[in-house]
Order: structure tokens, then C-alpha cells, then sequence
């Protein structure tokens, strides 16, 4: 029986992560017909233990012998797994949210990348703010989610756009420390500025209570992917002004591969999210890894060529690789946040955003000038 | 959490540079040894050793490898990193722990042994090479490899360019590897598949020699680029004086049938055209002659060289 392996990450703001990664691969491996395929899991807590990390993985490798893996990391994460990858002659799939540059670091033939592209949604939404005639922004996160490189991504975007980052605010971790206060003084200070923002799990919530305190209905909230996440929203409070963004998924996508997506992981009780998204999705990437392998005698680089021409059909839209990264791309959604029947927000899709190609491709090719990002865990995995 | 591994460098010089203070700033560094180098390098690792409570040895010749073994013993590392360390290490060093020293080697093994792989790679057209870690062994470059980590060669490449970007990238690879002693229950390693090796001596002077009859355009700018800067250039012979080409680029544009060498034109760029064996053109950039390094044009102004040949 073939084996492939999963490392799995926890979050206490998303509880379920584990689960949704693990159910996202297992369905969707069902309904490809593979069931005969064995899921072996392997827990590495927030991501953020470099040892667990690596044991997870060395055991899943040489103990289990898995095909490949599958996990749940970040660029650095892959990075200290890289050796481990390149030396057992295994492929690392990654799934990630994106939140970093790809061209923080080289590309091995061993390492892919499946992304829910925050920074190229962040570095769209910065555009997106200028474009729409606010020249003067304000970055807008947290002390966690501003330790990603997604803030460099939105404050470049604004500005090739033509705008001008006039003030950052970077509010702390906990839910005392959390305040968009001193926004007050800047949005006095600033002519019709925008706030481009980068939040995920409960400071999505966080962020929009503050806010509805302290802009003005006139001020515009820009918002990444991970701003979309529709479970978070579900329950977080409308703050009643203009709140934009892209985003990268939505339940209410229309297409077919999205409603056998929704349909399944509902049907087993658990709500779809950009986690078992991205897990279902990677599913036809593991079978077409596998049979690359097979089809190339296990040769690593082949198959690594075989997986820059490959192109699939998923709940976002077409799926395909951009092989100077190993990075997967696919369409990208213009969106509103607009206020459901309770009060609440939802997501509404605007328009579909299809030259991300050429975006990521001028995006990852921005000079980083020494900046890079500390943070080990898997993104949204505190 | 285990204690961290205690890792001592050998290096050849600068190139090994990054890797270090990689290497110091995650607080595996222990130790630094130098072989040959200059004493302008030495100095400055010495010193920098000194400020960060890192013990330093120089090596500069083979004799001086008799100390080595005393100085490990002394030191205590878990592993040693070997980064262009000139001399072959000897069995009685090695007999310290066989499986303690790895060595980075600046080119895919087991296809690229020898020492100067950034130049045959480079010669040969390769679109890429690699950073192999592998344990060493008292034979060069023969040791069980752990991996083999790829580098995208870019057409611009040339031997200063590519030592360069393999420069920054040792230093990732070090640091990978040095994450991989410090968690792993067992460095996964294999023997080098010998049906694949090859020795590569360092180069001589028919290596770095165009071949004008022989060696189409893109072999012969290959060389070029293989050769500059640390040859100043591939050598070459025009009317009896020893030249190097420095810079040239591919003309796709037939020569019809001009003999390989033959200068066919200046272009209004005053780049020298030069015919070659597979009917494209070589545009020449800079040269070294014997009144230094000159634009073409310069070397034009010296003498009609239209209708003459390289040979």
C-alpha cells in the first residue's frame, strides 16, 4: 500500500486546523478514487519547534517510509527540512498560506509550494487602495501577523500604484494590548487615507471591533486573504465602513469543483475553510507526484520538471506552478466584506482577478534589501 | 532540547565568509581553521575569532597539519564543516570521528570532483550545478554523499558571478546541514555511484586555450565566462602575442565560411567579430594584452585587424 504523510500543525485560533488538513487530503483523495492510498499523520504542534519539526518528519521518512509529505509549514520550516528532503531523495509539499516572499529563499526540486498567496493577495490589495484613488494609507496589523513578510508585499503594491504609506501601526498580541487607538491621530492627519490591513484569526475580529470605534464611515479597510477567512467572519462584528480586499476563496465561488468541495466536507459535518481547501487541493498534486515518481524511476528533477507543466481544476479555479519558485497559482478574487441579515460580515465575490501569473511574477522579483522573517510557526498557528 | 552541536570550520578564505557568521550568529561555531589564505584574511578571521570567543588555528602549508589533531582534541567539536579547506585531510585527523567531517563541496558529486568545479561547470554549459554535503573520506571528494543541493546557473554566469552566488548560498546550505546534525538521530548518507565520477585536475593552460578550429560559439564564450576573472580571461594567440578574452557574446549571424579566428568586422559598438568552427560569430568585449586591458577599440587603434586571425 502507498503511504503518504502529513504534518500537521494546531492553532488555538483556528481549533480545527488539524482536522480540516486532515480531512481536506482524506476526501479528497475518496473522491479521486484513491482511497487505497494510506494518510499517516504526524503531529508538530504550532510549527514552531524546529526538533519536533524535524523528527516529525524524519519519522514519517525513514520510519514509515512515506512517498512524500505534506505539511503544514512555512518557508523557513521547509528550509530546515530541506537537507532531510534532498537527501532521502523525497518530495516536500508544502502547504502555504503564503504569507512570506518566495524569493526569500532559493528553490530546491524537492520543495512545492501550495499556496493560499496572502502576500500576493496583500501586494493586489495595496494596488487595489490606490487604484481607487487613496494615496494616502496607513498599514494597519498586529505584532504576529507583521512579523511576515505580507506586510512588505501591501505596503510595495500601494505604492507601485502611486500611494504612499503615510503612518504603520503594529497593535500587540493580546487581547489587552490590542488597540487601533492611535489611528485616531493619524487619520486627523492624513487627507482621505485608506488602511491597508493584514489580520488573521481573532485579531480579524479584534481588528473590526476597534475599528468600528474609532474610523470614521468615510475610511476604507483593505483586507489580504486571510482577512476573508469566512469562519472567523462569521461571527465578527461589521464595523460599518468600506471594507475591500482580494481574496482567495469563498464558499459562494461558483463553479463545479467548489461545490463537490463544499458539498463533501459539509457532508460530513465540518465546515469548509482555506485549510481543507488547501488539503483537497493538494491531493491531485500528491497523485500527480506519485506518478511522476513512478513514470521517472523516482528522479527527483524529472518529476519536479513534470510538476512546472502540470495544471488541475480546483475549487478556486485553474491550478498551475510557476516554476522559477515551485509556487502554485491560481486566479484571485476581487471581494467585499458586507454585512450579513445578524450584523455580522460575509464575504461577497466581486470579480475574478486572473493575471496573477504576471503579478506574482513582478511580485516575487521585488528586492528584499536584507529584510527577512523570523517567525518559525506555520502562519495562523499560535 | 538537546545541547547545542559545537561545529569547527576549516575554510580556504572568504568564500567560506558567509557561511561563518551563518554559523555564529545561530551560535554553532566553535572553532575556525584556515588553510594557505593571505595574511590579510587570516587577520581578520583571527580577529574576528577573538571577539566572539571562537578558538582560530592557521594551516599554512601540509606540515602544519600535524597540529591539527592536537588542536581538535583540545577544542572538542561535534562536527567539522570542511568550506575550501586547500589540503587533504589525513587519516589520523580524520580518525577524530569519521562521521564529524563534511565537506561542501562547490559542485555536484560524484560528476564533478576536483577543485575547481565552479570552472568546469561553467566550461561544460551546464544549466546547473549544485553544493554537495558529504562526509569526507582521506581520498578528495569521494566521501558518502548526504545531499546534493542544486544552483541555477544564468546565462550572464561567470566564475566571479557564480562564486559569488554560491558564496550566499554555502551559507544557507551550511546552516541547513548544521540543523540537520543538531536534529537528526542519523545523517542519512550513501556512497557516490562511481560509474558517474570524475576527477577534474585543475585547470591548465590548454584548458583555458580557445580552440578556434575546434570549439563553436557557445563553447568558446562557455570558457570565457568559465575563465574570468581568476585567469583574467581564456587565453588565446593574435599575430604571435599571447591575449585573453575577458568578455564576448554569441552573434547569431553566419560567417559564410570564413576561417574559424578570422576577424570579420567591428560592429558601431566596437565590439571585435570573430568567426567560429560552427559558422556563428563571437562579439569580443574586453581583452588583456600586453599593454593591459583593453576595450576593442583600443585594441584597434594599435593595429588593422580586420581580415587577420586569432589562431
Amino acid at each position: 500500500m502507498q503511504k503518504i504523510g502529513i504534518l500537521l500543525a494546531r492553532s488555538t485560533f483556528y481549533h480545527t486546523i488539524s482536522f480540516d488538513l486532515y480531512e481536506g487530503l482524506r476526501q479528497s483523495l475518496k473522491r479521486l478514487g484513491r482511497s487505497d492510498i494510506k494518510i499517516v499523520t504526524e503531529n508538530i504542534g504550532f510549527g514552531a519547534d524546529k526538533q519536533q519539526c524535524y523528527r516529525s518528519a524524519e519519522k514519517l521518512l525513514l520510519e514509515e517510509n512515506v512517498s512524500l509529505v505534506i505539511a503544514y509549514i512555512g518557508h523557513r520550516t521547509a528550509q530546515l527540512l530541506r537537507p532531510l528532503f534532498l537527501s532521502a531523495n523525497k518530495m516536500l509539499i508544502v502547504l502555504d498560506a503564503g504569507a512570506n516572499l518566495p524569493q526569500e529563499w532559493s528553490a530546491s526540486p524537492n520543495i512545492f509550494y501550495h499556496s493560499l498567496h496572502n502576500s500576493l493577495g496583500a501586494w493586489l490589495a495595496g494596488k487595489q487602495a490606490a487604484n481607487d484613488g487613496y494615496k494616502n494609507g496607513g498599514m494597519v496589523t498586529g505584532y504576529y501577523d507583521g512579523g511576515y513578510l505580507q506586510t512588505y508585499s501591501i505596503s510595495k503594491g500601494f505604492e507601485k500604484a502611486g500611494g504612499k504609506i503615510c503612518f504603520n501601526h503594529a497593535t500587540g498580541y493580546k487581547k489587552e494590548d490590542f488597540t487601533m487607538v492611535p489611528l485616531k491621530s493619524f487619520l486627523k492627519e492624513f487627507e482621505n487615507p485608506a488602511l491597508l490591513t493584514l489580520f488573521s484569526g481573532d485579531y480579524v475580529q479584534w481588528n473590526f471591533e476597534e475599528l468600528k470605534e474609532t474610523l470614521n464611515k468615510n475610511t476604507p479597510i483593505y483586507l489580504s486573504p486571510f482577512g476573508f477567512e469566512e469562519t472567523m467572519l462569521e461571527t465578527a462584528i461589521h464595523p460599518n465602513t468600506k471594507i475591500k480586499g482580494v481574496a482567495a476563496w469563498s464558499k459562494s465561488i461558483e463553479n463545479n469543483e467548489n461545490t463537490l468541495f463544499t458539498e463533501t466536507i459539509e457532508s460530513i459535518g465540518r465546515t469548509p475553510n482555506l485549510f481543507s481547501l488547501l488539503s483537497w487541493e493538494s491531493a491531485k498534486i500528491a497523485i500527480k507526484v506519485l506518478d511522476l515518481l513512478n513514470n521517472n524511476n523516482g528522479n527527483i528533477l524529472l518529476t519536479a520538471q513534470g510538476l512546472h507543466t502540470y495544471e488541475f481544476d480546483s475549487p478556486r479555479g485553474k491550478v498551475k506552478f510557476h516554476s522559477k519558485t515551485n509556487t502554485s497559482i491560481t486566479q484571485l478574487y476581487n471581494a467585499e466584506i458586507v454585512t450579513s441579515e445578524d450584523g455580522k460580515c460575509q464575504v461577497r465575490i466581486d470579480n475574478i482577478i486572473s493575471d496573477t501569473v504576471e503579478e506574482f511574477e513582478t511580485m516575487s522579483q521585488l528586492e528584499l534589501d536584507n529584510i527577512s522573517s523570523a517567525w518559525h510557526n506555520s502562519y495562523t498557528c499560535i | 532540547m538537546e545541547k547545542q552541536k559545537k561545529i569547527l570550520v576549516l575554510c580556504g578564505g572568504k568564500f567560506a565568509f558567509q557561511s561563518l557568521q551563518a554559523l555564529a550568529y545561530e551560535k554553532f561555531l566553535c572553532g575556525v581553521g584556515i588553510g594557505k589564505g593571505n595574511d590579510r584574511t587570516i587577520d581578520a578571521l583571527e580577529r574576528e575569532s577573538e571577539d566572539n570567543i571562537v578558538a582560530f588555528k592557521s594551516f599554512p602549508d601540509k606540515k602544519s597539519l600535524k597540529e591539527m589533531r592536537i588542536w581538535l582534541d583540545e577544542v572538542q567539536p561535534d562536527y567539522i564543516f570542511s568550506i575550501s579547506f586547500p589540503f587533504l585531510i589525513p587519516e589520523d585527523v580524520l580518525s577524530y570521528g569519521h562521521d564529524k567531517f563534511i565537506n561542501f563541496h562547490p559542485g555536484p558529486l560524484p560528476q564533478y570532483r576536483g577543485p575547481m568545479p565552479i570552472f568546469e561547470v561553467l566550461k561544460n554549459q551546464e544549466s546547473q550545478t549544485a553544493i554537495c554535503a558529504h562526509l569526507m573520506s582521506s581520498t578528495f571528494d569521494q566521501g558518502n554523499i548526504i545531499f546534493n543541493d542544486i544552483v541555477q546557473i544564468e546565462n550572464k554566469d561567470n566564475y566571479g558571478k557564480l562564486t559569488v552566488k554560491l558564496s550566499g548560498r554555502m551559507a544557507h546550505v551550511v546552516i541547513n546541514m548544521a540543523n540537520m546534525v543538531q536534529f537528526a538521530n542519523k545523517i542519512p548518507n550513501r556512497p557516490q555511484e562511481e560509474t558517474d565520477a570524475y576527477y577534474f585536475e585543475k585547470p591548465d593552460f590548454t584548458d583555458t586555450y580557445i580552440n578556434w578550429k575546434r570549439m563553436g560559439a557557445e563553447e568558446i564564450t562557455s570558457l570565457i565566462n568559465a575563465c574570468n576573472p581568476w585567469n583574467t580571461g581564456a587565453d588565446a594567440c593574435f599575430q604571435g602575442e599571447q591575449v585573453k578574452i575577458i568578455a564576448a557574446t554569441v552573434v547569431d549571424k553566419p560567417h559564410n565560411n570564413k576561417v574559424p579566428g578570422m576577424i570579420i568586422s567591428i560592429d558601431k559598438d566596437n565590439s571585435i567579430n570573430v568567426a567560429c568552427s560552427d559558422d556563428k560569430q563571437i562579439a569580443i568585449e574586453i581583452m588583456s594584452t600586453d599593454e593591459g586591458i583593453v576595450s576593442p577599440k583600443e585594441f584597434n587603434l594599435q593595429r588593422y585587424i580586420v581580415g587577420a586571425c586569432f589562431n
